[in-house]
């Protein structure tokens, strides 16, 4: 009750965004019920049913993954800290959130039933005919309990996401030396256990000659480096003395480079050799009956999408770099920087909607001819894909923005000027699509290239 | 009405202000504020400083009352003309430091002046001329996450002071501290301000630290009042009046 009553009460912008997850499940639910349908049509040929199957786990993966920004997003399920006195606390407000997330999955999956029982005129008025015929499964009746069957992956995958994303979870003790000062063991961190650990393995360490080793004040203990790390007195240097060493620190600093980029890079160039060397498939083969050649561009495209996803990040971390280099002012310096900050919240749905629209275009390059041909599933499974993809990379952006709310109002209180801030997000994604949309093209090209050579 | 002295650099005259829910935040306060001095705002929680300073700093607009700066009159500006005012003649700390996450320390203390246009040569030099002033020059090249809430603080008061402000508004600067990094950001940021003659208005509910100022009003709910009333020393015999029974 508490989760509708929070459902309710959101504003007009939470309620559309929870529209979006709810069609894009409907979308899926209705390729998964036409698979169903195609199978009940031919029951003779399931070598060409279970790949239409097997292509419902893209725009599947899509929904999940834009619910599961949608619920991340959501301002009900936030950490209230008033709300967690009277109960409503971390756990209380995951269940919530997943129960907004089944709510809204579980309309989408309805509406896709509700739709396809219409287009097959169980409800009522008369089934359509024609092409539809060949998904629809006219003639038999539905078997319920498959088609539920297949309308609960939406939902229940969605929930698992959510749940496991937002589970509630302490935040980690630092890598690093921790800051506080206190007796080994004080905040709930054990001391570290006196071990020999990888220092005394054998072979680990280069062996130092004994002279040497006697004139290093004091002798170096096995299981120094364990131990010295959460003495009091160190805790305070320990990190100063790593920064002024020019050592980056164990901190990891917003600076930093997020890893992935070079084998972001390797995976797309490994990706597009594939598909370069897979033999030439035939012209436009179909996607339900792939030749092994078109199996193995396949696979190259995978590759390729996984190792754009893997380097998104790094590349939004080099935009952001670019843009504040070179003696930045203030515009540049904020927009620059705050682009870095967010990378890795940024960058991963950036690679994503980047790969989704790469291998729209390519499609539309490899598969030139009349629309009709891929037939209107293939259309509506592209749409619901690049759109999912799309409104995930929109819903980042408003995850962003929430966290950095706090900040965003310092600045304003400092004097700011609110039209400087709006510049500089409106730089901050000129910067973005300057980068990616080229590279997006450019990698389709390549792709279509390799695989209509 | 009487007219105000000429070295007052900030006035407000019956300053009436209800929050946009309804409840009641300043009712009727007056007051001047000399230049370089420092003006301590005294009084318990909820009895409207940070109301008082909000309105002062033009952060939130003045429906009812008036407001000076140096002859001009704050209540009658839009907020551009209130949002440049607090960029070119006032600072603002708050009880939290909230500083830039992803901007390092040097450049959080530099913001301001480059908000201001200036360039980041002048506004570098003056950013880590006021950071080794107030013992925070060996975190420059650091990252406000690396820093410790009474480091951050310093920071924060770098910033509120490197562009040089007319008028320094500090909202509880030391709420969130222990007392011996409460004692040293304090003394830091009076002394700054007394050394480059800022005019500082302090709001702070601890009597230590507006004994600190020049000059002390106190606020008792949205009302200034003469003294303030003390909390009872705990005795015995108060425990009595507790129970309802009595």
């Amino acid at each position: 009750m508490l989760a509708l009553r929070l459902t309710r009460a959101a504003r007009p912008a939470v309620q559309v965004r929870r529209l979006l997850v709810a069609a894009a499940s409907a979308g899926t639910g209705f390729l998964l019920l036409s698979c169903l349908g195609y199978a009940l049509a031919h029951p003779g040929a399931p070598g060409t049913a279970v790949p239409r199957l097997v292509w419902c786990v893209a725009p599947l993966a899509a929904t999940v993954y834009f619910a599961l920004a949608v619920a991340r997003t959501d301002p009900g399920t936030r950490p209230r800290p008033g709300l967690s006195a009277v109960g409503l606390g971390p756990a209380r407000l995951m269940a919530v959130s997943v129960l907004t997330t089944v709510l809204s999955c579980g309309l989408g999956s309805l509406l896709a039933l509700m739709l396809f029982l219409q287009l097959r005129g169980d409800l009522a008025g008369t089934p359509l005919d024609g092409a539809a015929a060949r998904f629809l499964a006219t003639d038999q009746p539905l078997p319920l309990p498959a088609a539920l069957t297949l309308l609960t992956p939406v939902p229940a995958l969605a929930a698992a996401t959510v749940a496991v994303a937002l589970r509630p979870r302490d935040p980690r003790p630092p890598a690093g030396p921790p800051r506080s000062p206190g007796r080994p063991g004080a905040y709930g961190h054990p001391a570290p256990r006196e071990t020999f650990g990888a220092y005394g393995r054998f072979g680990v360490r280069p062996r130092t000659p004994a002279a040497a080793r006697q004139a290093a004040v004091p002798p170096p203990s096995p299981g120094a480096t364990a131990t010295t790390v959460d003495e009091p007195d160190e805790n305070g240097t320990g990190v100063l003395e790593a920064d002024e060493a020019g050592a980056p620190g164990r901190l990891p600093s917003p600076a930093a480079t997020p890893a992935g980029l070079p084998w972001g890079i390797a995976a797309v160039a490994a990706g597009l050799a594939v598909q370069a060397y897979s033999g030439r498939p035939a012209t436009g083969p179909a996607l339900t009956h792939l030749p092994a050649g078109a199996t193995a561009v396949l696979a190259g495209w995978v590759l390729t999408a996984a190792g754009l996803v893997l380097a998104a990040p790094g590349l939004t971390h080099l935009c952001g770099r670019l843009l504040q280099s070179v003696r930045p002012g203030a515009l540049r310096l904020l927009a620059g920087r705050a682009l870095m900050a967010e990378a890795p919240r940024i960058g991963r749905p950036l690679g994503v909607a980047c790969a989704a629209a790469a291998a729209t275009y390519a499609m539309t390059v490899l598969y030139e001819g009349p629309a009709t041909s891929r037939g209107p599933l293939a259309a509506l499974g592209a749409l619901v894909v690049t759109g999912s993809t799309a409104a995930t990379l929109l819903t980042a952006a408003v995850e962003a923005r929430q966290c950095r709310a706090e900040t965003t109002a310092a600045l304003l209180r400092l004097g700011a000027p609110a039209g400087m801030l709006r510049t500089a997000a409106v730089l901050r994604a000129v910067a973005l699509l300057a980068l990616f949309g080229p590279l997006t093209l450019a990698l389709a090209h390549l792709a279509a290239l390799a695989s209509a050579r | 009405m009487e007219a105000p002295p000429d070295n007052d650099v900030l006035w407000a005259r019956t300053l009436h202000f209800r929050h946009p829910d309804g409840s009641p935040g300043l009712a009727g306060v007056s007051l001047g504020v000399r230049v370089g001095e420092i003006l301590a705002v005294a009084g318990p929680r909820g009895s409207g400083k940070t109301t008082l300073l909000h309105c002062l700093s033009g952060l939130l607009p003045v429906r009812d009352g008036e407001v000076w700066f140096n002859s001009s009159p704050v209540h009658t500006m839009g907020p551009t003309a209130r949002e440049r005012l607090r960029r070119d003649h006032f600072g603002w700390i708050e009880p939290a430091p909230v500083l830039v996450p992803e901007l390092n320390v040097w450049e959080n203390t530099a913001l301001p002046l480059l908000l201001r246009g200036i360039g980041r040569r002048r506004a570098k030099v003056a950013a880590l001329e006021w950071l080794e002033r107030l013992d925070a020059g060996e975190h420059a090249r650091r990252h406000p996450r690396e820093l410790q809430q009474a480091e951050r603080q310093r920071v924060a008061i770098a910033r509120a002071l490197a562009p040089g402000p007319t008028v320094l508004f500090a909202d509880e600067p030391t709420a969130p501290l222990h007392h011996g990094d409460r004692a040293h950001v304090l003394r830091t940021l009076t002394t700054a301000a007394r050394s480059h003659g800022i005019t500082v208005v302090l709001a702070t509910h601890d009597a230590r630290t507006a004994a600190l100022a020049d000059r002390t009003v106190s606020l008792l709910d949205g009302r200034r009042v003469r003294t303030l009333p003390l909390p009872e020393a705990a005795e015995t015999e108060g425990r009595a009046a507790c129970s309802l029974s009595v």
